[in-house]
């Protein structure tokens, strides 16, 4: 079996490995990227069920276009732009609302935990989805690659296929939204703590 | 730094991007200002509040059927069965040889005017008459005086045989699910298999199956999907036909393939009693105010005929 590491090098030796047609190297590549790819689409599509067939779409693009890869923006964040891109054809296609339905986050396992506890749990994510609803796509696009994925101002241009300064404002703007929302909130939110 | 900057860096703080001299400056301003304090505050609460929103978990079955579905695509791509090899080796070999003969032609006279390509042709055999050679591309001799010259071929195939044969089952499996065809092409290929399969009689390849019910599933022209629910309607029925029939009931965005799909369902319950999945979606779409009328209208008179 080929192992690969984990670095952007080991990345493009995959994408060639897939351009080979070598299933493992899909495989692996899937592996490593998938739960990530999953988690961009879900809170951008706030629907698990349409995120799981996004996420299998971005792969299956990848095997037909892995060709196309010509190296200039790291694998990683060609990924996202391809994801970023079946997202938004998926909003444009079924203009889904951007009601975040509960069922789509997976509830706490912990054991021994109250039922209370889990109420406030449940509470507080709505609230968060709730709030994440009310940015515009391409807000939410920056924001969620920023805070939930810790890319750099630079790879999240690069995936959206803006400008950093363009990045810049639509995380300020996605930012100054959630504040006053949480403001608003406030006290329920100091509840739940 | 100024107050109305506060928000910017703070963002760049928290994405850990922020410039040491910036972020001196930040903090010097916040040491001399109570209001920028509050507020920054305010602006790390909403930014830790967003990590309550945990990440989406794979579950195990999406990720076998993710892998599953990779493994296929990567076949798909692969199919071998239809380029053989030996004759693509003796294609690629024959037309190397005839651009080799031609550069070699070019260097040894100045120019490409002479044909000197037709005679090492004619030793090694000319392409045949449908195949094409383009997109060519040269590299000069390398240390050992190798030259590389890199063309694309194309050219038309006819394959016969039965669609029970392995080969061509693979061949119209890939056809009918190839993300690359138009619709109309992949409309036919649907169509040749259903009239071949539709009496319900023959075996029909598992490879044919699963590529109808991924093409009842992801193919974006509804027309498709609905030639793909109709063909799958026509064989005989298995929990992966039925299944990919309730999901395209549940799921297709289309009411024309959910129509399809409910026919298909209620066919299936008259050959064999129909199972609880079964019933139930269709007791839920035959009561579902916002389904189409029809589909609901269908439904309803499927359940009938069950006689609950």
């Amino acid at each position: 079996m080929n192992s690969a590491g984990t670095g952007p090098a080991d990345d493009r030796r995959l994408l060639e490995r897939i351009r080979r047609g070598d299933t493992e190297g899909a495989a692996e590549l899937f592996e490593r990227y998938g739960p990530a790819l999953l988690r961009f689409s879900d809170r951008l599509l706030a629907d698990r069920s349409t995120a799981e067939e996004v996420t299998q779409e971005v792969f299956v693009k990848v095997i037909s276009r892995a060709h196309q890869y010509d190296g200039r923006a790291e694998v990683a964040s060609w990924l996202f732009a391809i994801a970023a891109n079946a997202c938004r054809d998926r909003r444009r296609r079924e203009r889904r609302a951007t009601v975040v339905p509960l069922e789509a986050v997976p509830e706490s396992a912990q054991r021994g935990e109250g039922i209370e506890r889990r109420l406030m749990d449940r509470e507080k994510r709505e609230a968060v989805r709730a709030a994440l609803a009310l940015l515009s796509p391409e807000q939410r696009e920056a924001l969620v690659l920023a805070r939930y994925h810790g890319l750099p101002y630079a790879e999240i241009a690069t995936v959206l296929g803006i400008s950093v300064g363009a990045v810049k404002t639509r995380i300020f703007r996605a930012v100054e939204t959630l504040k006053l929302r949480f403001a608003e909130g406030e006290a329920t939110w100091n509840a739940a703590n | 730094m100024e107050c109305r900057e506060l928000t910017e860096h703070a963002i760049d703080r928290l994405t850990g991007q922020i410039s040491q001299p910036r972020r001196g400056d930040l903090e010097a301003h916040l040491e001399a200002c109570a209001g920028c304090r509050a507020e920054l505050a305010r602006i790390e609460d909403s930014w830790q509040a967003l990590g309550v929103d945990r990440d989406a978990e794979m579950t195990e079955d999406f990720r076998l059927g993710t892998l599953a579905l990779l493994e296929d695509e990567m076949t798909r791509g692969r199919i071998r069965a239809f380029r053989p090899g030996p004759r693509w080796q003796r294609l690629a070999a024959q037309a190397a040889a005839l651009l080799l003969a031609v550069g070699a032609g070019w260097l040894a006279h100045g120019s490409p005017g002479a044909p000197p390509g037709k005679p090492a042709a004619r030793e090694t055999g000319s392409p045949a008459a449908n195949e094409t050679v383009s997109n060519v591309s040269y590299r000069p001799a390398d240390q050992a005086g190798r030259v590389a010259v890199s063309f694309d071929v194309t050219g038309r195939r006819t394959v016969v045989g039965r669609p029970e044969d392995p080969a061509v089952a693979s061949l119209l499996a890939y056809l009918v699910s190839r993300g690359t065809q138009t619709s109309g092409e992949k409309s036919q290929a649907i169509e040749l298999v259903s009239s071949h399969y539709g009496s319900g009689t023959k075996t029909v390849s598992l490879e044919i199956v699963r590529a109808l019910t991924a093409t009842l599933k992801k193919d974006e022209n509804p027309g498709v999907r609905k030639k793909a629910a109709s063909a799958l309607a026509g064989f005989p029925m298995t929990p992966e036909i039925r299944s990919a029939l309730l999901d395209a009931l549940a799921k297709d965005r289309n009411p024309a393939v959910r129509l399809t799909a409910v026919e298909a369902l209620a066919a299936a319950a008259r050959q064999a009693p129909a199972d609880e999945r079964t019933i139930e979606s269709l007791r839920e779409k035959a009561f579902d105010p916002s389904e189409n009328g029809f589909v609901r209208a269908r439904a309803a008179s499927a359940l009938k005929a069950m006689e609950f």
